[in-house]
C-alpha cells in the first residue's frame, strides 16, 4: 500500500520527503591529523592535485582541540594579588615584569579567572581588573597585549568544592603568540 | 594559483596520481569511493604532519596556517589554544605571508 502511494506521489512529481532530503553520497575522505605549532589539531587530506584542511573542534563547545596548551604562564593569583584586590603585590609585579621581558612572543593574551566564591558578576569584574593589571605590566616593559579578558568563575579547571580546587581556579593564564 | 599549477602538471598527473582515476560516488561494493586521503599523492614523499607551516594574514587581519605541499595547498585558522579565539592583529598588512610556506621546490606558476 505504501509502495503504491509512493509510486503515485512520484508520478505526480512529489518524491517522498526522505528521498529529497538525503543528498547522494559523493565519495569518502580518509582524514589525517596535522598538529600546528600551538599544539592544536587540524584535519587534512590530499585529493591528488587538491588538498583539504579544517580545524578540529570540540563538537560540544566549538573550541579547538589542542594536545598541549601553549600557555606560557599560569600563575596563581594568590601570589600576584591580595585577596579581592586587583593591585599587584611588589613580588607579583616583579615576577610578571621578568616574565614579559624574557618570554619573547610577538603578542600575548591575558585571561583572568576566579574561584566560585562571591557572585558571578563580582568575579567577572575582579578577573577583568586583574587581567588589566597584568596587561599594564606587560605594556610597561614593551610587550604587545592582543587581548585581556576576565572570565570570572565561568572557566574552572578544578572543582570549587574543595579549598585545593578553588586555589587552582584562582589564576591568570597568559598565552604567548609566537611566530 | 592552484589552477595554474594544476595545468602545469596535468601531463604527469595521470600516471602519478591514482586518486585521479576515480570520480567519487559509490563503488560497485556499495562503499563510497575514496576522493582524498591522509598521504601525499606524488611529488614528494614528505607527509603533512612533518611539514612547516607559514602564517598568512587574511583580509580581516587574522592569522591562518598555510602549507604548500608542492601541488596542493592547505590552510586552516590559527586559534588561541585556551579560548579558541582567532589570532588577529595589525603587525602585518592583510594578505601578508610570513615564515616559509613551501615544502618543496615545485614552482608556483601565476598568470
Amino acid at each position: 500500500m505504501l509502495a503504491v502511494l509512493a509510486a503515485a506521489l512520484m508520478l505526480a512529481g512529489i518524491a517522498p520527503a526522505q528521498a529529497q532530503d538525503r543528498p547522494r553520497v559523493a565519495g569518502k575522505i580518509d582524514w589525517g591529523v596535522w598538529v600546528d605549532p600551538d599544539g592544536c589539531m587540524h584535519w587534512w587530506a590530499d585529493g591528488g592535485v587538491e588538498g583539504y584542511m579544517v580545524e578540529r573542534v570540540n563538537p560540544r563547545t566549538g573550541h579547538p582541540v589542542c594536545l598541549k596548551l601553549e600557555t606560557c604562564l599560569v600563575e596563581n593569583t594568590d601570589v600576584l594579588f591580595a585577596t579581592d584586590s586587583h593591585r599587584l603585590t611588589p613580588h607579583g609585579k616583579a615576577r610578571l615584569e621578568s616574565f614579559f621581558r624574557g618570554a619573547g612572543a610577538f603578542a600575548y593574551a591575558i585571561y583572568g579567572h576566579t574561584d566560585s566564591r562571591a557572585s558571578d558578576e563580582y568575579n567577572m569584574r575582579l578577573s577583568q581588573r586583574r587581567a588589566a593589571s597584568v596587561a599594564h605590566v606587560a605594556r610597561s616593559v614593551g610587550a604587545t597585549v592582543d587581548r585581556e579578558i576576565g572570565f570570572g568563575e565561568r572557566r574552572p579547571i578544578a572543582t570549587n568544592a574543595t579549598a585545593a580546587g578553588m586555589q587552582k581556579n584562582r589564576r591568570v593564564e597568559i598565552v604567548c603568540y609566537r611566530w | 594559483m592552484k589552477i595554474a599549477k594544476v595545468s602545469g602538471v596535468l601531463l604527469v598527473s595521470a600516471t602519478l596520481l591514482g586518486a585521479c582515476t576515480t570520480a567519487g560516488g559509490v563503488g560497485p561494493d556499495g562503499q563510497p569511493r575514496l576522493i582524498a586521503r591522509d598521504a601525499d599523492s606524488g611529488f614528494d614523499p614528505v607527509t603533512l604532519p612533518q611539514q612547516q607551516a607559514a602564517i598568512a594574514y587574511d583580509p580581516d587581519g587574522c592569522q591562518n596556517w598555510i602549507i604548500d605541499d608542492g601541488v596542493e595547498g592547505y590552510a586552516s585558522r590559527r586559534r588561541d589554544p585556551v579560548t579558541g579565539l582567532p589570532v588577529c592583529n595589525n603587525q602585518f598588512p592583510p594578505g601578508t605571508v610570513v615564515k616559509e610556506y613551501r615544502s618543496t621546490n615545485f614552482p608556483d606558476i601565476l598568470p
